[in-house]
This record gives C-alpha cells, sequence and structure tokens, in this order.
C-alpha cells in the first residue's frame, strides 16, 4: 500500500509539472510564476503526505491525494484563466492546509464528546441558513452571499456543516419516532432558507444529506419515500409559485430556444464541453471566455474545452474514489454520531460534484454551486478541507 | 441503528451507480452530440478559428475562382462569391452573421483547415507567425455551362442539373429563384421571409412529381419483369377507366390506337404506362427503390433528400396506374431524375454524383482527390440500351423535339407534371448526348412551366449546346 501511495504521489508531482510547464510557455516571455505554483503544490502535498505518514500511519493517506489531485487540477486551469485568481486560491490553498494539519493533529481525540453540543449545532445551522436572506447580496441570480466590508462568503456554506453535524447528533440515538419531529423542522427550516435565498442547488444538497442521513439512523426506506414524496410535492409548488423556477425548468428542457438570452449561459458550457471532445483542445487553446462563471460555477466546462473529455470524466471518478475512501472510513467508525457524521460530509461533497457537473452539461437542470476541491471560492475550499480533516480524523481510528 | 454498516454499504452502491450514470452520460453528450453541437452555427468558438485562418479559395473546373477570401484592414476576412447569384445555393455562403450552408459547410474542415502552418513554414519565416491559409476546393463545376443554364432558366422558378456520365461529376447544378451572396446582409430579411423560398436549393431538396420522366423507370422495371413487352400492342383509347369515377387519360384525352411498348414511350402514352403500373404492382416499387427512391442517394459535396415511391396496395389500382407515370404521391429531386438519366446513359450504372474533383493544400499538395465511384448496376446494360433508344426516338420524332441540338444526337423524355388542379403543371426534361458515347446527363425542371416538351426540352437544348460548342 505504501508503495503504491507513492507512486500515486510521484505521478501527482509528474502532472503538476507537466502542467505548469505548459502555462509557463503559454506566457510570452516565460511565466516563472508557474515555477512557483509548482513548488507550493509539491511542498504541500510532500510535507502534507509525510506529517499523515508519520504521525497516523493507521489512517487513509488516499483520501489527502484524491483531494490534492482534484486541487491540482482545478488549480492548473486557474492559472491559466486568471493568475490573480489563481493566487488568491492558492492562499487559501495554504490556509484549508494548515486548518487540515491542526484538526488532524491537534484537535483532542474522541470527535462523539461533540455530540453534546446538539444546540449549539442547531443554532448555528438556523443562523447561518438564515443569514443571507436577511442580510445577504444578489450574485448571480441567487442572494445567498454576505458582504463584510470587502470581503464576501457564503454563509449557507458553513450552515451545510452545522446541519450535518446537528443531524449527527440528533439522530445518533433515534429510538422513537417522536425524536424525528425536530430534526425534520431544522431540515424543512433550511429548505426554505434557501428556496428563499434561490440557492436551489444547495437546497438540492441540503436534502440529499439530509435523505440519506435519515435513512443511515432509521434504515427506514419508508422515510426516504416520504421525503422523495414530499420534495415533488415542494418542487411542483416552487415551480407553480416561482417564475425563476419555471425558467430554470424551460432552459433545461429547451436549451437550444433560448440560445441567445435565457440559456445562454448552459448552451456556452455545452459548446464548450462539445468543442473540447475526447483530449481536448489543448491547455490555452479553448475560449473560456465565452463561458460565465468559468472560475467557479462553470470551471468543469472549461476544464473539458481545454483538456478534453478524458479530464472530465478524471474528475468524476476522483470524485467517486474520493466519496468511496471517505464513506468507508465511516465504517471504522466507534458510534453512531462520528458514523453519521462522516457519512454525511461524504454525501455532501459527493452530491456537490453531481448536481454541478449535471446540470452544466444539462443532464439536470443547472444550478449554480460550486466542484469541490476545483472550483475557485475561499469559503468553498476551507469547508471541503476542513470536511477532509474531520474524515481523516475518523479514518485514523477516532477512538 | 446496528445496521448502519450495512446502510452506508447501500448509500454507497446507489451513489456509484449515479456516479456511473452521469459518466455515461457525459461520455454520450461529447461524443456523440458534441460533434453535432459545436458545428452549429451560432457557436462563436468556431468562427474564432476560422477567422484565424485565410479560408480556402473555391475554384471551378477550370481554375477559375468561384469564392475567395480576402483579408480586410481590420484584420477580418472577407469573402467574395465570383459566381455571384448563378452558384450561389450549390457553393452556398459562409458569414459569420447568417452562418453557413452549401459546399462551404460541407468542406469546412478543408476550407477553415489551420494545420497548414507547419513547424517548417514557421522556421523558414524567420520564427515569425505564417497566416494561416486553408486549403482550396476544385469543384467538378463549369462556370460557362453553370452561367447557360442559370440564365437560360429566365424568370422561371426551376433547377437545372448538369452531370458528366461517365465520372458522375456535376458539372452544373442551377436552383431558382437566387439571391446575390455577396449582398447577403442587405438581402437577408427578405430571402428568409420570401414564399418562394429563395434560399433552398431547389436541386436538392425540391421534390417534384416528376410525371412522364418517370415513364423511364417504369420502362427499365416493364422490361425486367414482364416477358416480352417489347413485342406486346396495345389499343390505346386516349383513356384508362379504372372505376366508376376515375379515369386516366392521355394529355387532351387522344386516343392513340394500336401502339407498341417503344410508340407508348414515344409519345408518352398514360393509359400504356398506367397500364404497366397496375401490371407490375410491387415490381415498380423495387425498381424506383433501386434508381435511388426512398434511400439516401451517396453524394459528396452535396447532401440529396430523399426522392418518394409509396408503397400502394393491388386494390389502389388509381394510384398503381398515376404512379406509372410519375404522378400520385411520387416526389423525385431534379438530381435525382438527373441520375436516372446518367444510369441510362452509362449501360446501367448509376454513379455517385460528385462536386469536387481535388483539395490542394497552401503548399500545392493534393489532400484529397475525386475518383468515380459506383452505386450500382441499377439494371442490365441491355435493358438501358433498349431505353435509350427510346429515348432518342422521343429526341428525334417525340414529345422532345425542341431538345434537339445540331450536330448530336441527343436522347431524353419530356414530363408535365400535374401539381395543384389550379396551376400550370410542372415542365420536365431528362436526358443525355451524345447518343452514341454519352458525355454529358441533364435533368431540367421549370415550376409551372406547361408542357415538358416546350419550356424544359428547350433549356435542355440550350444547356447541351453550350457544352457541345467547346
Amino acid at each position: 500500500m505504501t508503495k503504491r501511495l507513492k507512486t500515486l504521489q510521484f505521478l501527482i508531482y509528474l502532472f503538476i509539472f507537466f502542467g505548469f510547464l505548459n502555462l509557463a510557455f503559454l506566457g510570452k516571455p516565460i511565466d516563472p510564476m508557474a515555477g512557483v505554483f509548482f513548488a507550493v503544490i509539491t511542498v504541500i502535498v510532500a510535507v502534507t503526505s509525510w506529517v499523515l505518514k508519520k504521525y497516523y500511519p493507521m489512517g487513509d493517506r488516499l483520501i489527502f491525494l484524491l483531494a490534492m489531485l482534484l486541487c491540482s487540477i482545478g488549480m492548473i486551469m486557474l492559472f491559466r484563466l486568471s493568475r490573480t485568481t489563481a493566487v488568491k486560491q492558492l492562499l487559501w490553498l495554504v490556509i484549508g492546509i494548515v486548518m487540515f494539519l491542526f484538526v488532524v493533529l491537534y484537535l483532542k481525540k474522541g470527535l462523539v464528546k461533540y455530540a453534546g453540543y446538539r444546540y449549539v449545532f442547531l443554532a448555528g445551522t438556523i443562523a447561518f441558513m438564515a443569514m443571507a436572506t436577511f442580510i445577504g447580496v444578489e450574485i448571480l441570480g441567487a442572494k445567498n452571499w454576505v458582504k463584510i466590508g470587502p470581503y464576501g462568503f457564503q454563509p449557507s456554506e458553513f450552515g451545510k456543516i452545522f446541519l450535518i453535524l446537528y443531524l449527527s447528533a440528533a439522530l445518533s440515538d433515534i429510538k422513537s419516532r417522536k425524536q424525528l419531529i425536530e430534526p425534520g423542522i431544522v431540515i424543512i427550516i433550511s429548505l426554505g432558507f434557501m428556496v428563499l435565498q434561490k440557492d436551489l442547488g444547495t437546497a438540492l444538497i441540503i436534502f440529499a444529506v439530509s435523505v440519506t442521513m435519515v435513512y443511515l439512523a432509521t434504515s427506514k426506506k419508508l422515510y426516504v419515500l416520504i421525503s422523495l414524496g414530499l420534495f415533488g410535492a415542494g418542487g411542483a409548488a416552487s415551480y407553480a409559485v416561482f417564475g425563476h423556477i419555471r425558467k430554470r425548468f424551460m432552459i433545461w428542457l429547451n436549451p437550444w430556444d433560448y440560445v441567445y438570452n435565457e440559456s445562454y449561459q448552459l448552451v456556452q458550457s455545452m459548446y464548450a464541453i462539445a468543442m473540447g471532445g475526447l483530449f481536448g483542445r489543448g491547455l490555452g487553446m479553448g475560449h473560456p471566455g465565452y463561458v460565465a462563471v468559468n472560475e467557479s460555477d462553470f470551471i468543469f466546462s472549461v476544464i473539458c474545452e481545454e483538456m478534453g473529455l478524458l479530464m472530465g470524466l478524471a474528475i468524476l471518478i476522483l470524485h467517486f474514489l474520493l466519496f468511496y475512501r471517505s464513506i468507508r472510513s465511516a465504517l471504522h467508525a466507534e458510534n453512531n454520531f462520528t458514523k453519521l457524521l462522516t457519512a454525511g460530509l461524504s454525501v455532501m461533497m459527493a452530491t456537490q460534484a453531481l448536481v454541478i457537473v449535471g446540470g452544466v452539461t444539462g443532464f439536470i437542470p443547472l444550478t449554480g454551486i460550486t466542484l469541490p476541491f476545483v472550483s475557485y471560492g475561499g469559503t468553498s475550499l476551507l469547508i471541503s478541507f476542513l470536511s477532509l480533516s474531520i474524515i481523516q480524523k475518523v479514518s485514523e481510528g477516532d477512538e | 441503528m446496528d445496521n448502519l454498516t450495512t446502510n452506508i454499504k447501500r448509500v454507497m452502491i446507489i451513489f456509484l451507480i449515479v456516479f456511473i450514470v452521469l459518466i455515461s452520460y457525459l461520455s454520450y453528450f461529447t461524443l456523440f452530440r458534441g460533434p453535432e453541437i459545436a458545428t452549429r452555427p451560432d457557436n462563436r468558438r468556431m468562427w474564432d478559428i476560422r477567422n484565424k485562418v485565410v479560408r480556402g479559395t473555391i475554384y471551378d473546373k477550370n481554375g477559375k475562382e468561384l469564392s475567395v477570401s480576402e483579408k480586410t484592414k481590420n484584420n477580418q476576412y472577407k469573402r467574395t462569391y465570383k459566381g455571384g447569384a448563378a452558384t450561389a445555393h450549390v457553393l452556398g455562403y459562409y458569414d459569420p452573421q447568417y452562418g453557413i450552408s452549401g459546399l462551404e459547410n460541407l468542406y469546412d474542415s478543408y476550407l477553415s483547415s489551420n494545420i497548414s502552418a507547419s513547424f517548417m513554414a514557421w522556421v523558414g519565416n524567420g520564427f515569425k507567425e505564417v497566416d494561416k491559409k486553408g486549403d482550396d476546393v476544385y469543384t467538378s463545376l463549369d462556370l460557362g455551362l453553370q452561367q447557360t443554364a442559370y440564365n437560360a432558366l429566365g424568370s422561371s422558378r426551376g433547377s437545372v442539373v448538369v452531370i458528366k456520365v461517365d465520372t458522375g461529376e456535376i458539372l452544373a447544378m442551377v436552383s431558382k429563384p437566387s439571391y446575390d451572396p455577396n449582398k447577403l446582409g442587405e438581402i437577408w430579411k427578405q430571402l428568409s421571409t420570401d414564399e418562394q423560398r429563395p434560399l433552398l436549393n431547389r436541386a436538392v431538396s425540391g421534390l417534384y412529381p416528376p410525371g412522364s420522366t418517370f415513364k423511364v423507370v417504369t420502362g427499365v422495371s416493364a422490361l425486367e419483369n414482364i416477358d416480352g413487352i417489347e413485342k406486346e400492342t396495345f389499343n390505346d383509347e386516349g383513356k384508362l377507366v379504372l372505376g366508376p369515377d376515375y379515369t386516366l387519360s392521355n394529355d387532351q384525352g387522344k386516343a392513340m390506337g394500336k401502339i407498341n411498348f417503344e410508340q407508348a414511350m414515344v409519345k408518352s402514352s398514360n393509359v400504356f404506362f398506367g397500364n404497366l403500373g397496375i401490371r407490375l404492382e410491387k415490381n415498380l416499387f423495387k425498381t424506383a427503390e433501386k434508381f435511388g427512391f426512398n434511400r439516401n442517394i451517396p453524394a459528396d459535396g452535396i447532401i440529396i433528400d430523399n426522392s418518394r415511391f409509396p408503397k400502394y396496395d393491388i386494390s389502389e389500382k388509381g394510384n398503381l396506374a398515376q404512379a406509372g407515370i410519375g404522378q400520385a404521391e411520387v416526389l423525385a429531386t431534379p438530381v435525382q431524375m438527373a441520375l436516372v438519366a446518367q444510369t441510362i446513359a452509362n449501360d446501367g450504372v448509376m454513379l455517385k454524383p460528385v462536386l469536387v474533383d481535388k483539395v490542394v493544400d497552401y503548399s500545392g499538395n493534393t489532400v484529397k482527390e475525386f475518383r468515380p465511384d459506383e452505386i450500382g448496376q441499377i439494371t442490365s446494360p441491355g435493358y438501358a440500351a433498349e431505353i435509350k433508344r427510346f429515348m432518342r426516338d422521343v429526341v428525334a420524332k417525340g414529345t422532345g423535339t425542341r431538345a434537339q441540338v445540331s450536330g448530336i444526337q441527343v436522347c431524353g423524355k419530356t414530363g408535365t407534371a400535374q401539381h395543384l388542379e389550379s396551376k400550370n403543371p410542372h415542365s420536365w426534361f431528362i436526358g443525355f448526348a451524345p447518343y452514341k458515347n454519352p458525355e454529358i446527363a441533364v435533368a431540367v425542371i421549370v415550376e409551372e412551366g406547361g408542357y415538358g416538351g416546350t419550356a424544359a426540352a428547350k433549356i435542355s437544348s440550350q444547356v447541351m449546346s453550350k457544352y457541345f460548342k467547346k
């Protein structure tokens, strides 16, 4: 195992080396900044792997490498799109890694003791889910950003983590049906706020995570069916009430009828993927400028345009492997709180990848969310590494 | 709660399935729908890529420029169509605003190919960027013949197709009404709303009842399927009574008396061929399909819409008889009928119609070269020779005398195709020349042009004269 990990690690170095070498030669004259990126990412991978191996030889070290591979793909694309964005993302990556190591190394063993903070988590969930409804600003049609001075963040990103923490605590010792009422209400309130903020992507993720966690805790398929029924009814009601939801569906069903207007973003994304074909047009040879929000929501499309279907499939496979290894570590956890927490976080990241990739390819209605580890975005990256650190900790055997 | 481990495994499997579904969709989307999506005219990326190269030139058979790109001041390219309205449909247009059509579209990957500026060219240019140039396309069109055909149609709507008998090369392909592709910007609105549909290439997409020109196909079918048909005599009383309220008549109800197969063809007896339609029944359907009806006809540089020949039941005598004379719901494109003439002229062998002789890259290397390609032996050389003889008589002394060309033995068949009762019939002529060793095959249709022996035959005569004058 160690030997294979070493090989994988070496391949990651090779990948970022050639990626940034290519980027260096795209600039005129040759861009030394690409070398800096290569060095920083290599050091991050090397040091973190070394720390994990040294202090936690029992942990699953593949999880971190999978995440770093996704990060590298995103970083190469961001560097190609905009130097300043890439530098900011690199800073966020460093902060994310520091936080990751801090949680893994210094947080006391036994995550289960946090199960007692159930009502703190509940308050956190409601506060963060609600925040943008009242003091948020609207960006790209969704009112899900909060600005503090020059900095902005997406409170629902934190809301999701609090919700998973809360649900893990509330569902870990479930014995009767009555105990489901409180978590049920919290889930519905969270979904309600997302609908009010027009953040349908996050709503979808909250739904998927909640249903999965309730099923894991209760083993009742009936609850899943009821939830799906309610979700369908809620969806139909929103379709009838909200014009913007009707529009989303219209665009999804007939993207080619509104090429220059409503479905412009989706169509440009589809063109990008179609132009890429199997091998892509080559780094720097595509037209990412035509794709809106090409550094976060639509990064998958511009990656497909320049690096091809093969890289697109690689991202999906990496995300699946990450999900598999993450949720597998839940099996090692000794108590229900930790198991549910790990499973919830894994499902959150996987669903997010599925929803955004499905959206930009026109497979499901498009909703604006980030692709974990790949998209640009400080909040998104920090949350992803925070989740990863908890999963990493559980994989070591937390007790 | 004890089931948590089992449940986690179940969730894992569900996610695995969802991932596999998405991976399959993404692959399907990129590989199968991708090419069609990428070439949509509203995809600006394609135009950006095309705009990086000087688009290749389209030439006629004799090296005359037909469509040329030149760099304008602001580093854009302007396409000039030297053939003007005469070649508008067959060559198509190329415009970032209105899209891309015709040969410009089908050969776009050559015309806008940018791999020609090679590494060596770059070195040769002192490591400075070389203007990239697309490949040049040499068509089989003869601009002079094309213009003659275009002018011969005059102000009528219709189409003329001229095909080289022994190679399948398209020498001329005209569709009217036409437009000036150099002025797309000014006339687009009018073009796209005009009820006469000037943007439609009638030669490959116009579906008309072929009328009596179809008797060539019926004739072949009769020779193949009815023993001794050449020796039969038939009493043509001017009309064929098929039911209490349905009769099929000759033109103006003229009774031709006792006639044989050859005379029926030369005089274009509807009664005789209507009767054949009923006798041949399903065999005529088979022969029509062999000639390309209901089929995708392979072609290079053009896309031919399917001509139609419906399958009628033996109980539908009226339709069977009508189909025998190219009416009922039988529909054909002008290029389909030109291929019928070409097949008869070429001893029963149909050739793939081609518009492009060769493609040459910027450094003079031939990238692609045309070779004649057989679609198949449609009928035996013997039967073809027999029909050929009949068609010679049609022009020599039958309905098609106006198609004659002095000094050349022309063969052909006229057609006067009914479509709407209130309108004049369409005027058709298909033919080839010379009788011995035919060189060119022609199809002419003049919409609402009246008798085939008049309008269409005259145009054919002008076009053939021009060809043989050289």
